[in-house]
């Protein structure tokens, strides 16, 4: 049902305290420049997961991407465990995480985390004492369902024990305290943040709740009968930090089409839907590289079946997401119905962005199942001419969306951020449109060329509705370029003349180990 | 020892340097740290200081080492003269500056000395491990490094000219807008300026820094150090003083710095009053309905010693506002908690603030709530209202919970995006009445 390679894994990590980074548990390429079919090989046989680079700019930290997905979940305290660097971003999100929960309908809730703020009297005698204080102080003060610790490099590094502190402390909270390990340094594939947020969940958030049985004869009984139904019919679509309301409700509707019962989660969720997280037919990702270690070990752990396959945008990948998920419960026919109803509907409203946007250029840069996909869309959907993708790590989850592609000449760069080689690489090909991840897109502006975000938490990318609102803003990107052109003539780029027309691939270099 | 703190509006001694960086034209800082250090706090400034930028080489274009767990047992010094090189080759630049963060720090790689082999290539180094402090520990550290690795040492001073410490780019929200004023107004006194990050602002230009007779220090938690590191090694001294807001804060600060410089009263008292005319000429604009519409507000200032009082000072002498309670979030030592309270001597309004030191963001509704009598149901009420909260994005809790309207003044600032404004001098001062009186008015 899944793709081959997700069939392959096994899980089983959850009693060690910390997972296993993804370098180890499944090998990532996090440097390369080539085409995408060689790319694919020297993956499978090992040799791309040993290049790094010569000259290296700064990507993401697997901390913030594990804060972002714990600290989106309702009433809940963050402490940071570490100086006060890590996660300072918050400073500027309070305002984000109230919107995108106001636009989700959930409750208004004033964020709320705390510092450890270590300092070098800490770095030497530890700071599991600061920490202790900051966790009775969130429960004191704000009586959160869990208190979640995400430790930072300098606790990893010195040997804090923050899971002795959990225990110390577990009998003595109402909140459920989760330590979350998620050292910056411990991985250069950003995304063992997402591993290292649902270890913690999972250990300490994903507990069933216990069935009162009545005494009323029969109640509990027809009470279990109508669960039972419902749980056949449930199937949870797990959501990603990327992704938006309008998202979650387009593919809930798509699966509703089909008589099933689609339950969003886990970000944004409450502690009692997670508790809850076990009752479902099946569980369905819509990005491998955010959530396989989570629906692995629900399926270890509740014998849920599992979905991860593509991801949902653009017209087939879509199409494929519904034909599996459909497959699963037998409903092929209904499937082709909808898939029929929903393609015609949505090929003649595409029509005049395909008028628009055939032929020209394209590139795509950012996260690898969602620029494969999104590349897809652009080429064989919207008649666009695709010159090339950045991905930010490849692993071996995306080789059959790869293959889909029928593009085994294209160029392919693996690099998370690294803009001065990607701003080469754009230069050079000299697309007419650039799709791409935050933090790089101003880049591209510099350069002068049009480009529109590859993802925003408040608009629609996924689905048949978000096929069409990409093509439109795509389309609307090209309506007028005069902001790019200015910027491009008064805003410089700080790349040297000798870097930019040198081949990027020189700044790639073999390594012996991992790293 | 440092506690921990609730919701702090300070990033770490990293983020400090690399927002001082950012400030610097054409400087190109390389981190020796983790991956994701550098852009993580890079975002950190760009979406929490107004909008602010990535500057010239900053965000994800950020050079870094990007060391990894195999660095942390074996070093990293190796990796850093490789990204150094790379990167003297990959981006253009005027100055390269590397800064440390804590892996790096902790297992005792010597990015000084690396960097001391690239010197005759513009390349300088700073220790801003994460736990040595905050965002003001980190520009204490680079512009320490650049004082005494960029300015020039000079014999020959010219009596009128200044540098100007303590206004860390990014944690000050207004930096540009600020520094430009003070340039503006030093200049009304015939003064010259040397802002390191005001518009126009180069390498070249910093060099001859050393020029300069006297160092003014704006902050009462930051900038003294390089300050006084430049004194030791040029001569030149410095004093503190504050940023000034408005017209009371501005003439008192145009008095100071002439009489530091040994300039003509006379001059002084010209400039202030035909500045003090222009604040008012504009200010007259809205005497009509501020008296019609009751804008007299009771203000709750809630901000870091850099701008607290400043801003209190603002509208209690100058807009006329009752300054009900002012909660300072930096100072943890006690002896520093009652020099800086004496600041507030200074107000004129008959009621005068209660000066509060706190750092936990959630305490300061209780600070308040404990400053005024409580509802108790009585068929009377003097209420703490029409309320002001003026501090920063953290505090939009704060100002929902009492009702109040609430103008981000300080870092961190995410609800407004800031280019060239500026609440320093009398024209700050407009600008700022003009902000918080535009709130005010904001729903009709």
């Amino acid at each position: 049902m899944s793709t081959k390679y997700a069939q392959e894994l096994s899980y089983g990590f959850t009693r060690q305290v910390a997972p296993p980074v993804r370098e180890t548990r499944i090998g990532v390429c996090s440097a390369y420049c080539g085409e995408c079919s060689k790319l694919v090989e020297d993956i499978q046989s090992g040799c791309a997961q040993l290049q790094s680079r010569k000259f290296a700019q700064s990507g993401g930290c697997q901390l913030m991407l594990a804060v972002g997905i714990v600290s989106s979940l309702t009433n809940v305290v963050i402490v940071v465990h570490s100086p006060l660097g890590c996660c300072s971003g918050f400073v500027g999100t309070g305002g984000v995480r109230k919107t995108t929960r106001a636009t989700r309908g959930k409750r208004s809730e004033e964020f709320v985390w705390l510092h450890t703020n270590m300092d070098e009297q800490d770095v030497v005698h530890g700071g599991v004492d600061k920490l202790r204080e900051a966790v009775l102080y969130a429960e004191r003060e704000y009586h959160p369902d869990a208190i979640i610790i995400a430790n930072g490099c300098v606790p990893g590094i010195i040997g804090d024990d923050i899971d002795s502190l959990a225990t110390e402390l577990g009998g003595r909270l109402s909140a459920k305290l989760v330590p979350v390990h998620c050292e910056g340094f411990k991985s250069k594939y950003v995304a063992s943040g997402y591993d290292s947020a649902y270890h913690g969940v999972l250990r300490h958030l994903v507990e069933p709740t216990v069935k009162e049985r009545s005494a009323i004869p029969d109640v509990s009984e027809q009470r279990d009968f109508a669960d039972r139904y419902r749980i056949s019919k449930t199937v949870n679509i797990f959501n990603v930090g990327s992704n938006s309301n309008g998202d979650e409700i387009e593919l809930s509707r798509i699966l509703s089409s089909l008589g099933l019962i689609p339950r969003v989660l886990p970000l944004n969720a409450t502690l009692d839907d997670l508790a809850h997280i076990g009752e479902a037919a099946l569980n369905v990702s819509i990005c491998a590289t955010h959530d396989d270690y989570l629906l692995g070990h629900l399926r270890e752990r509740f014998g849920t079946p599992y979905i991860i396959d593509t991801l949902p945008i653009g017209i087939r990948s879509t199409n494929r997401w519904v034909r599996q998920i459909a497959a699963h419960f037998g409903l092929q026919k209904d499937a082709e119905r909808v898939i029929a109803l929903e393609n015609e509907a949505l090929g003649a409203a595409l029509e005049p962005f395909r008028k628009a946007l055939a032929g020209k250029k394209v590139y795509v840069g950012g996260g690898e199942t969602r620029i494969l996909t999104t590349a897809a869309f652009f080429k064989d959907d919207l008649g666009m001419e695709l010159v090339g993708v950045k991905a930010h790590n490849v692993d071996r989850f995306v080789e059959e969306i790869a293959e889909e592609l029928h593009s085994p000449e294209l160029e392919i760069t693996v690099a998370a951020g690294q803009p001065a080689e990607e701003v080469a690489v754009v230069r050079r090909l000299k697309p007419d449109l650039y799709c791409g991840h935050a933090g790089a897109n101003g880049w591209i502006s510099r350069l002068g060329v049009p480009n529109l975000p590859l993802f925003g938490m408040l608009l629609n990318y996924m689905g048949y509705a978000g096929a069409y609102e990409l093509a439109r803003k795509a389309a609307k990107a090209i309506k007028n370029t005069n902001f790019v052109k200015n910027v491009s003539a008064n805003v410089g780029l700080p790349l040297s003349k000798a870097w930019l027309e040198r081949d990027t691939r020189l700044n790639i270099k073999e390594t012996e180990q991992i790293i | 020892m440092g506690t921990f703190i609730e919701r702090p509006k300070f990033s770490c001694a990293l983020g400090g340097a690399l927002t001082t960086l950012t400030g610097l034209n054409r400087v190109v800082p390389i981190v020796h740290a983790a991956g994701g250090c550098a852009n993580s706090l890079s975002v950190t400034y760009n979406g929490a200081a107004g909008y602010r930028g990535v500057g010239y080489c900053g965000g994800s274009m950020l050079p870094t080492t990007n060391i990894a767990e195999n660095n942390v047992v074996f070093g990293g010094e190796d990796r850093l003269e490789e990204q150094i090189e790379n990167t003297l080759f990959a981006i253009d630049g005027d100055l390269y500056v590397v800064v440390t963060g804590c892996q790096v720090e902790i297992i005792g790689d010597d990015a000084r000395s690396i960097a001391r082999r690239f010197a005759d290539r513009n390349v300088i180094a700073a220790c801003t491990p994460g736990f040595i402090g905050n965002t003001l520990k980190g520009y204490d550290a680079v512009m320490t490094s650049i004082v005494e690795n960029v300015i020039e040492p000079s014999r020959a001073k010219n009596p009128k000219e200044v540098n100007i410490f303590g206004v860390v780019p990014g944690h000050d929200v207004f930096y540009r807008g600020n520094l430009d004023e003070i340039a503006r107004l030093l200049g009304l006194i015939g003064a010259r300026a040397n802002t390191f990050f005001g518009t126009g602002n180069s390498v070249a230009q910093i060099r001859e820094y050393g020029k300069a007779a006297l160092s003014v220090v704006l902050a009462p938690k930051t900038g003294a150090r390089p300050a006084q590191r430049l004194q030791e090694l040029n001569g030149a001294p410095y004093i503190l003083s504050e940023l000034p807001i408005g017209p009371s804060g501005t003439a008192a600060f145009l008095r100071q710095i002439g009489s530091a410089l040994g300039i003509d009263g006379k001059l002084v008292e010209s400039a202030i009053a035909s500045e003090n005319a222009y604040y008012y000429d504009f200010f007259g604009r809205v005497v009509d309905m501020y008296a019609d519409l009751d804008w007299q507000r009771y203000a709750i200032t809630s901000a870091d010693s850099y701008c607290a009082h400043a801003l209190t000072k603002f509208v209690a002498n100058d807009l006329g506002w009752i300054p009900h309670l002012t909660s300072i979030n930096d100072i943890e030592s006690e002896a520093e908690q009652i020099e800086y309270a004496k600041r507030f001597d200074d107000i004129t309004s008959e009621c005068k603030p209660t000066v509060v030191f706190e750092q936990n963001a959630g305490q300061i509704i209780k600070h308040v709530r404990a400053s005024w009598e409580l509802n108790r149901n009585g068929k009377y009420y003097d209420a703490l209202a029409p309320a002001y909260v003026i501090g920063s994005s953290i505090d939009a809790g704060l100002a929902e919970k009492l009702g109040a309207s609430l103008l981000t003044a300080a870092f961190p600032v995410s609800n407004r995006v800031v280019m060239n404004k500026g609440y320093a001098g009398f024209r700050g001062g407009l600008t700022l009445a003009e902000d918080l009186l535009s709130q005010i008015v904001s729903n009709r």
